[in-house]
């Protein structure tokens, strides 16, 4: 394949090597927990044969050995020749790694960087392993087999005029250096063609690890007769047998004519894979992969679109207005409307496009679980249910990093040691639960355990000690406000509170990485029972629910995930406490700051017979902004500020209206960080 | 004039406070009329904020609150010189958009230590053409040092989340 080719599939080869290395990492450790599993099995194998086959038609050849190494051990597996071990599992899984590291390095441009001849070594070791004498014996009389990669090599180089020869080699018994040997025939075999395969390997040859004989596949131009011949020259060869290797078209992948069946050399990759392999690439759906740029790109036409059509709509009533009902203009009214439908279908089936299952991300966690708790002596099943869940592209790359978090603190911290639960009357077993579903117009996440659970008394006596909150106001803290302490960085930080509370680590970051994508996350805690963290997200980043207001004569847009209620306040309902201005709603005192205020605009508020009071809520804390004027709920696309102008205090980013004008989104999590600081301001002055 | 081998730039050329300015072609993605812009709080003056370009969020620069020159009223000439430097697009204000032209690199000097209106850190020379003398804008520093403003402010404003 030329280099034009390569270039051209790397994309898809890539792509689809992700897919299987996946499927590898979650199968295999699932078959550690259900080892019996036939079809578990012949899907890993599936999975090792189709990047063994992908990577040797790209010319990856490390990542082609490694996985053709892979395979002989799974055949194993399925044939019943191997146990399913601990061990097994462990090398398999180093295997994964290996291939993803070269996968890795192809992707950054480097090609195949990076070293299998340890992995392939320790599967090689596996195989060799229990049943040692008898498979040494196989690999010593073991007639060639040929798997289908070595077979396309042999189609090919017949298609360019060579011919493919077994050459079977017999030292003299006793003979000295017998790895020396074995290097001149390959030596002199190689000036007149191309050893394709070599039983046993060569490495074993170089290590003397076999009797007497080894057979090769060679590809040449030469006729039998004279290969025999140049092997012959080298001294202490007792007999050479050359005979051509004639392969079967119909069974691709079986060994070629007059390999007794039932009796696979150590290296035979087994005529099955040939036949289930295509059966299993049977989709319902068609399918087309699409750059997310693309996407992006479609989403902000169609916006365009959307205002456009606005706009046509307000062309059609100016012209009414002047001209009257003229037929031409019921004309422009109906493709108008028309226009308007076809453009919101469109935009919902884009929307759609960018749907994935939540499966991208979850899949990685098995592998994850299986090697926290191994690392942590703990014994956890895991669970995972709602992998089908479809959101949006945007929201699966940034969910990913919160749960990983929120899982190992689950398993860390959560999950007591196996002694510890028997003590408790628990399983020796922890269960951690990792759920998605639908509900409404959100994705709810959960990470549920039943470990030891979080006592907010010792959450709170800790924030005391680290300073974090004075212990008046602890002591007024209800129970979940004390829980949400530990979303406090300060706390989060310290290794004591982990062991007192059992949880903390980076609890701040997953917080701000989930509010960054407008959602929330909840605790639910028992002592001794265990916890469950509730995430709730947005079906889509780009698009997002708002309350558009007023103020100072620009429309700005409130998350609505962050409102919690609009109420009217009369002016002389405000109070001063320490000059913040206060108003007490259902008994409970809510800081109140003009919006502009908040927003460093400059501008009083407004005079006013009442004032509309929009109160937003983040975990336990609540402020009430002034609004001008409340202008209703709307669906908004949110856009980022761009390079130049970067982050700003207190704006997420801008949406783009129906008559084209920008609408700022406000940064609610640190534009209540500022109503303090306004104050105090105002104060200073 | 220049000849047919000569190596030549082409500009775009504008009005600002009563100078006659040059920018690389290749930079001005387009030239658009003036139109409404939406403040955001907590930039640098000179960001007067940002508009709508065909589904583009863009930041919009008044050049003279830029240079420090003295204000100028938005007039039907007044056009937004939208430019792309690298990962970022901005639209200048500029007075008056003139014309494109073509000049020889012979006769771009480096800039004179003396010159009336902007900063000479952010041009790259003056160009002669016919009687006419025009400042070539250096956009790189222009785009640069308002980066650094915006850094500085950042981490002035410390509590930031990440």
């Amino acid at each position: 394949m030329s280099d034009l080719d390569m270039s051209q599939y790397l994309g898809i080869f890539l792509d689809e090597a992700e897919e299987q290395l996946q499927q590898l990492d979650e199968a295999v450790v699932q078959l550690e927990q259900t080892p019996d599993d036939q079809e578990l099995l012949n899907t890993i194998f599936r999975a090792a044969h189709t990047l063994k086959g992908s990577s040797a038609s790209m010319g990856f050849n490390r990542l082609a050995t490694l996985t053709h190494r892979m395979e002989s051990v799974l055949d194993s597996l399925r044939q019943g020749k191997l146990a399913v071990s601990r061990e097994i599992i462990d090398i398999l899984l180093a295997s994964v790694d290996t291939l993803r590291a070269l996968k890795d390095s192809i992707a950054a441009g480097k090609g195949e960087e990076g070293d299998v001849n340890e992995v392939v070594a320790r599967l090689e070791a596996v195989l060799a392993g229990p049943a040692a004498p008898v498979a040494n014996k196989a690999v010593a009389n073991a007639e060639l087999t040929l798997d289908d990669i070595e077979q396309n090599v042999i189609r090919a180089a017949e298609v360019k005029g060579f011919r493919a020869y077994e050459i079977r080699v017999q030292l003299e018994a006793g003979c000295q250096m017998k790895s020396a040997r074995a290097y001149l025939v390959f030596n002199n075999l190689k000036e007149l063609g191309e050893i394709i395969k070599s039983v046993p390997h060569t490495q074993d040859l170089e290590a003397e690890k076999f009797d007497d004989t080894f057979t090769l596949a060679f590809v040449s131009r030469e006729d039998a007769d004279t290969l025999a011949n140049v092997v012959k020259s080298v001294s202490e060869i007792k007999d050479v047998l050359v005979r051509p290797i004639v392969l079967e078209e119909d069974q691709p992948a079986a060994a070629r004519a007059g390999t007794a069946p039932g009796k696979p050399g150590v290296e035979a990759a087994g005529g099955k894979n040939g036949t289930t392999a295509p059966a299993g690439e049977h989709h319902v759906n068609q399918t087309v992969r699409v750059d997310v740029q693309r996407l992006e790109n479609l989403m902000n036409l169609v916006g365009e679109l959307v205002i456009d059509r606005t706009r046509l709509t307000e062309v059609g009533n100016g012209l009414k207005n002047r001209l009257g009902n003229e037929e031409l203009l019921e004309t422009l009214e109906e493709v108008s409307l028309h226009i308007g439908r076809i453009t919101s279908d469109l935009q919902e089936e884009i929307m759609k496009a960018r749907m994935f299952p939540i499966d991208q991300v979850f899949n990685r966690f098995p592998r994850m679980v299986r090697d926290l708790a191994r690392k942590a002596g703990k014994e956890i099943d895991f669970i995972i249910e709602g992998r089908e869940t479809e959101l949006d592209r945007t929201v699966i790359e940034e969910i990913g990093d919160p749960l990983i978090h929120l899982l190992r603190n689950a398993i860390d911290h959560g999950i007591e040691e196996p002694e510890v639960r028997l003590r408790q009357g628990k399983p020796r077993h922890g269960t951690v639960r990792l759920k998605a579903f639908h509900q409404e117009n959100q994705i709810v996440i959960t990470v549920e355990d039943d470990g030891a659970g979080m006592d907010a008394e010792k959450i709170k006596a800790k924030a005391i000690a680290r300073g974090l909150i004075s212990p008046e106001s602890a002591a007024r803290l209800s129970r979940r406000e004390a829980l949400d302490l530990i979303f406090l960085p300060g706390l989060s930080t310290s290794d004591k509170v982990t062991d007192v509370s059992g949880r903390g680590v980076g609890m701040d970051i997953v917080r701000n990485h989930i509010e960054k994508i407008n959602g929330t996350i909840d605790i639910r805690t028992t002592p001794g029972k265990g916890t469950c963290f509730t995430i709730k997200l947005p079906l889509t980043l780009a698009i997002n629910r708002s309350l558009l207001v007023h103020v100072d004569g620009r429309v700005y847009a409130f998350p609505l995930a962050n409102v919690v209620e609009i109420i009217d306040v009369t002016p002389d309902s405000i109070q001063h406490v320490h000059r913040q201005q206060v108003v007490v709603v259902r008994g409970r005192v809510l800081p109140l700051i003009y919006l502009g205020q908040a927003l460093g605009l400059g501008t009083p508020i407004p005079a006013a017979d009442t004032y509309a009071v929009v109160i937003v809520g983040l975990a336990e804390k609540q402020v009430g902004f002034i609004v001008d004027d409340l202008i209703g709920e709307q669906e908004i696309v949110i856009k980022s500020l761009g390079n130049f102008i970067g982050k700003i205090p207190g704006i997420a980013g801008a949406t783009i209206m129906g008559d084209g004008s920008v609408a700022l989104i406000l940064d609610v999590r640190s534009l209540m960080n500022f109503v303090g600081e306004e104050a105090d301001r105002e104060l200073a002055s | 004039m220049a000849t047919d081998t000569a190596p030549e730039i082409q500009l775009v050329v504008f009005q600002l406070a009563g100078e006659t300015y040059g920018v690389d072609i290749n930079h001005v993605q387009e030239i658009i009329r003036m139109q409404s812009i939406t403040a955001i709080p907590r930039t640098p003056a000179f960001v007067e904020g940002v508009i709508n370009l065909r589904g583009r969020i863009i930041p919009i620069l008044d050049m003279h609150k830029r240079f420090h020159l003295p204000a100028a009223e938005t007039t039907n000439n007044t056009r937004i010189m939208v430019v792309e430097l690298g990962q970022v697009t901005v639209g200048m204000i500029v007075d008056s958009v003139s014309e494109v032209l073509r000049l020889p690199t012979t006769s771009i000097e480096p800039p004179p230590p003396m010159i009336s209106g902007i900063d000479v850190a952010y041009l790259k020379g003056v160009g002669k053409w016919n009687d006419r003398l025009i400042i070539l804008l250096d956009l790189d520093r222009v785009l640069q040092e308002s980066e650094q403003r915006e850094l500085q402010r950042e981490v002035a404003a410390g509590v930031e989340t990440r």
